[in-house]
């Protein structure tokens, strides 16, 4: 039998994928159209993405629900299909992973703000993390991954909801900017603070994704890992967008810079590592090969 | 009460983020018949650059700006009819069209640099959010815009600035207006790719880029 995720965790470096939106877009993917609608309407393009991550050496992909809560879906009045949507994209990665590779079920920040900045309450913004967390859950997520949380009030209520959701582990990712003080999420929380709290309110891993290319994230992971006993999370941004002399978006921060920093990013103590935006399959490959040697 | 302390208190309620304070000032300095421009530019103006100096020195974050800004519209609803009653301009710095570009939803840098803008002395017109690209260009022409401001937070959505100049230039518009792009992906780089007039990275360096930018400053 396999190791549950957290007992894999336990033995080695766990990796995870990269970014989902460019890989659509590459794929055909119409301006205007919310990813998470894919799931249903192009399923096969999602499962190959989620393949093409498990062939690079993931252990784990992250669902196409990333803007999956009931409030991102209302922008695009597909609220409506909340349950539908979510649960598609844990069914089609659930299908594409093989045996012994584990599926994460992706649950980003809502876009808006809670009182008094905005106007939705705590025990609202906890009750629509529940819906999409459940239904993640019911699709065969393994594993709900809370991530690029800017706010550490709106991650608690993601925590809760996703905790009251089901008996899943739940990992959360902050996205945190360099300050003269320190790194800070926009909203002023500390790094400290929030690996305590998320920590208190049951997370299972904690960590980083987004806002910091893979040299930056290197300094973030140093403050990150005395605040918690927990694995701890880092996925990095391949630097900006940037245009190339044929037109098109690639990423800033090339390749082999990107994987020059991934040794230090496990030595100072990352155990479960993935890219963000920017990174593709070949970034991943890249770091399996880093991390494990040339088989991943 | 006497005009240094009362300008003491207001530039106190902008750094406090207080509206209610920041409003009854504000009508305090109308009642006593204060110089409103003078009352702006010492009073108000040296409290909202210091919460942008708080920003940057990592004192202060996104509340703490939404707070401050709204203290300042606060104070200038309260002023600016009476400014206008006596034919008077508080606001000089230009005009701004503003939005979240053609395909993307996201809304919270927008806003953010709208407000501060706004707080800057800028007269600001905000379009929203998923604004098409012709709408950017009607509204600029309707109101005679400085500025046009462009977010976009997705790379998928980026793109879209890069084919607004090219549709300003198609429209021999490009030289009559600043472009100014911004959001999570866009950097310096891409600005000066895509032949935008600039980039900032947050709400306080906006507000710099665009004085410095200013008509009547070269």
């Amino acid at each position: 039998m396999n190791p549950s995720l957290l007992e894999l965790v336990k033995q080695r470096t766990v990796l995870l994928d990269g970014a989902m939106g460019t890989e659509l877009m590459a794929r055909g993917l119409p301006q205007g159209t919310f990813p998470e609608e894919w799931n249903t309407e192009r399923p096969e393009v999602i499962k190959e993405v989620h393949l093409n991550y498990f062939g690079a050496g993931s252990d784990v992909v992250s669902t196409n629900s990333f803007g999956g809560s009931r409030i991102n879906l209302a922008n695009h009045n597909l609220n409506g299909r909340t349950v539908e949507l979510n649960l598609a994209a844990a069914r089609l990665a659930r299908e594409a992973a093989p045996p012994g590779k584990y599926v994460a079920g992706s649950i980003g920040p809502t876009g808006k703000f809670l009182k008094p900045l905005g106007e939705f309450t705590e025990a609202e913004f906890e009750e629509v993390f529940t819906e999409q967390a459940r239904a993640l859950a019911d699709g065969g997520a393994d594993v709900l991954l809370v991530e690029t949380q800017y706010d550490l009030r709106e991650a608690l209520c993601a925590l809760r909801g996703a905790r009251r959701a089901s008996g899943l582990p739940v990992f959360v990712t902050m996205t945190f900017n360099l300050t003269r003080r320190g790194y800070f999420t926009t909203m002023g929380d500390s790094v400290a603070r929030s690996m305590k709290e998320l920590e208190k309110e049951g997370a299972q891993a904690v960590g980083a994704n987004c806002s910091l290319n893979s040299e930056q994230m290197t300094g973030l992971v140093k403050v990150m890992r005395p605040e918690t006993g927990l694995p701890l999370i880092a996925q990095a941004n391949a630097g900006k967008p940037v245009l190339s002399s044929g037109g098109q978006v690639t990423a800033s921060q090339g390749l082999e810079d990107y994987v020059r920093f991934v040794p230090d990013l496990v030595k100072y103590g990352v155990n479960i590592i993935g890219g963000c935006c920017g990174t593709d399959p070949i970034y991943i490959k890249a770091i399996a090969q880093s991390v494990f040697g040339r088989k991943p | 009460m006497k005009k240094e302390t009362l300008f003491l208190d207001m530039h106190k309620a902008i750094v406090d983020g207080d509206r209610a304070r920041a409003g009854e000032l504000a009508a305090e300095a109308v009642r006593a018949g204060l110089d409103l421009v003078e009352v702006v530019a010492k009073g108000y103006v040296p409290g909202i650059q210091k919460v942008g100096e708080l920003w940057e020195q990592g004192e202060y974050f996104l509340p703490e700006l939404i707070s401050s800004a709204e203290a300042m519209k606060a104070a200038m609803a309260v002023l600016e009819p009476e400014l206008q009653r006596s034919h008077l301009r508080a606001r000089t710095s230009g005009k701004v069209v503003i939005g979240t570009i053609e395909g993307d939803i996201h809304d919270i840098g927008k806003n953010l640099v709208a407000s501060m803008l706004q707080a800057g002395g800028f007269e600001v017109f905000d379009l929203g959010t998923d604004v098409k690209l012709d709408k950017f260009i009607e509204k600029a022409e309707a109101v005679g815009a400085d500025f046009i401001c462009l977010s976009a937070l997705l790379t998928t959505t980026m793109v879209n600035q890069k084919r607004f100049v090219a549709l300003l230039k198609e429209r021999k518009l490009r030289a009559k207006y600043k472009v100014l792009v911004g959001g999570a992906p866009a950097s310096q780089k891409w600005a000066d790719e895509i032949g935008a007039d600039g980039y900032a990275e947050n709400a306080v360096a906006a507000v710099k880029l665009a004085k410095s930018l200013a008509p009547g400053r070269s």
